[in-house]
C-alpha cells in the first residue's frame, strides 16, 4: 500500500530531520533566556527604585533595558536555530528604526492622557491621586484611601479635570453679613484676612465684591489666587479665620429669615384686643 | 501718581504680608531662660499663621503637663513670630497673645 506524504509535511519532515535539535536548543535558549531577562529586570527596577529619578524616567530606563535584553535573547536564540547573525542584526536595526520613525511621525496624532503621575484628576465621579499610568489604565488612589483601576478608554470618552495642569487656583470666599451691618467695615475686613495669609498671591491681587443683594442679606464675595498645591489648606484656613475676624470685628453673619408684617383691616383692629397697639406689626423668623 | 504706585504704597503701608511663620518660645533652665523656635532658625518657616498657633497652642498646653518639675525645663513665653521674628497677631483676636508668659501676668 504506497501513502502519499502532502508537500508540507515532506517538507516539514526534511527540515525536522536537519534542524530539529538546533530547534529544540534554539526553544530552550529562549525560554531561558527570557526567564532570565525578566528577573534581571525585576531586580533592576527594584534597585533603581532607590535612586533619586522622577518615576517617568526610572519607568523609561527599566522599558529601554528590557528591550535591550529581549533583543539579545531573541537574537541568541536565532543564531543557534541557524540563522545568520548580521541578517539578524540587519533585520532588528531596520525594525527599531522603523518603531522609532513612526513613534516620532505618529506621536502627535496619537491620543494621551491629559495627566501625569502624582497629579490630582476627577474623571467622572471619581476623585483622587493618580499612582500609576499604563497603556491599558490608570490606577488611582481616591482620598479616603480606596484604589481604583479606571480604564484608559473610559478616561477617553468622559470628561476630565486635572486639578494641577495649572499652577495657580482661585479661592472663592462667598459669606452673607445682614443690611443693618457695616459693609465697609465687612469688605474691608474680608480683604484683610485675604492680604495678610502668606500664601495668597499678591498677583492677581485680592478682590472683594458684593455679589448680590438678596431679600435677606447682603452677599460678599472675596477672591484670591493660591499656588494649586496649597488651595485646600489656605482655603479651610482663610474660612477659619474670616468667621473669628468676623465676630471679633463684631460683623454678624446673615441667616436665613423672612420678615413677616402683619397689616389688620380696619374691621378686626377691635376684636384683636390683645394685639399690639400699632396696626402694623414686624417679626422675623428665623 | 500712578496707579502702580499708589498699589505699592497701600502695600507697604496697609497691610504687611509675611513670608512665613515660626513659634517662638522659652525654655526655663537653671542657667536662665533659652530662647528656642519650632521650626529652627535653619530650617523653612511654616506658611500658615493657623497650623504656627495651633501648634504653639499645642506646645503651651504639653509644657502643662510638667507642672511638677515646674521652673526647670518649663516652657515659657510661646507665641509666634514671623520671618524676622516679630510677633504675629493671633488670628483669632486680632491682638497679640502669648501662651504661658513669664512672669504671668497679674
Amino acid at each position: 500500500m504506497n501513502i502519499t506524504i502532502p508537500p508540507g509535511m515532506e517538507r516539514l519532515r526534511y527540515v525536522l530531520t536537519n534542524y530539529g535539535w538546533d530547534l529544540v536548543l534554539g526553544m530552550a535558549a529562549l525560554v531561558a533566556g527570557l526567564l532570565v531577562a525578566r528577573y534581571v529586570v525585576r531586580q533592576f527596577a527594584k534597585s533603581l527604585a532607590l535612586a533619586p529619578l522622577k518615576p517617568a524616567a526610572r519607568a523609561t530606563i527599566v522599558l529601554l533595558v528590557s528591550v535591550l535584553l529581549y533583543v539579545t535573547v531573541l537574537t541568541i536564540a536565532f543564531v543557534i536555530i541557524g540563522f545568520n547573525s548580521d541578517n539578524i542584526f540587519k533585520f532588528l536595526m531596520v525594525l527599531t528604526l522603523a518603531v522609532i520613525a513612526g513613534i516620532l511621525m505618529f506621536r502627535p496624532y496619537l491620543p494621551s492622557l491629559p495627566f501625569k503621575e502624582g497629579n490630582t484628576i476627577k474623571s467622572g465621579t471619581l476623585l483622587g491621586k493618580v499612582e500609576a499610568i499604563t497603556f491599558l489604565n490608570t490606577r488611582m488612589r481616591t482620598f479616603d484611601g480606596k484604589t481604583v483601576w479606571i480604564p484608559n478608554s473610559k478616561i477617553f470618552k468622559d470628561y476630565l479635570m486635572n486639578y494641577h495642569y495649572s499652577p495657580t487656583r482661585k479661592i472663592s470666599l462667598d459669606v452673607r453679613i445682614g443690611y443693618h451691618q457695616d459693609l465697609l467695615h465687612a469688605k474691608q475686613t474680608l480683604e484683610a484676612v485675604m492680604i495678610e495669609d502668606a500664601r495668597i498671591l499678591t498677583s492677581p491681587r485680592p478682590v472683594v465684591w458684593v455679589i448680590n443683594l438678596l431679600p435677606d442679606c447682603v452677599a460678599l464675595g472675596g477672591r484670591c489666587w493660591v499656588d494649586n498645591s496649597k488651595y485646600w489648606t489656605t482655603r479651610c484656613d482663610l474660612l477659619e479665620k474670616v468667621k473669628l475676624r468676623f465676630d471679633v470685628e463684631g460683623i454678624a453673619f446673615a441667616l436665613p429669615q423672612q420678615a413677616v408684617h402683619l397689616n389688620y383691616p380696619d374691621h378686626m383692629k377691635s376684636q384683636a384686643t390683645e394685639l399690639p397697639a400699632s396696626d402694623e406689626e414686624s417679626t422675623e423668623v428665623a | 501718581m500712578k496707579i502702580k504706585e499708589l498699589l505699592a504704597v497701600v502695600d507697604k503701608g496697609w497691610i504687611r504680608k509675611p513670608k512665613g511663620f515660626r513659634v517662638h518660645f522659652e525654655k526655663l533652665t537653671s542657667e536662665g531662660p533659652i530662647v528656642d523656635f519650632v521650626p529652627g532658625l535653619d530650617q523653612a518657616l511654616m506658611d500658615s499663621d493657623v497650623v504656627a498657633w495651633r501648634s504653639a497652642w499645642k506646645l503651651f498646653q504639653a509644657s502643662q503637663s510638667d507642672d511638677a518639675e515646674f521652673g526647670n525645663g518649663k516652657l515659657v513665653n510661646i507665641f509666634v513670630v514671623d520671618e524676622d521674628g516679630r510677633p504675629v497677631k493671633f488670628y483669632a483676636t486680632n491682638r497679640h497673645e502669648i501662651f504661658n508668659p513669664h512672669p504671668p501676668k497679674t
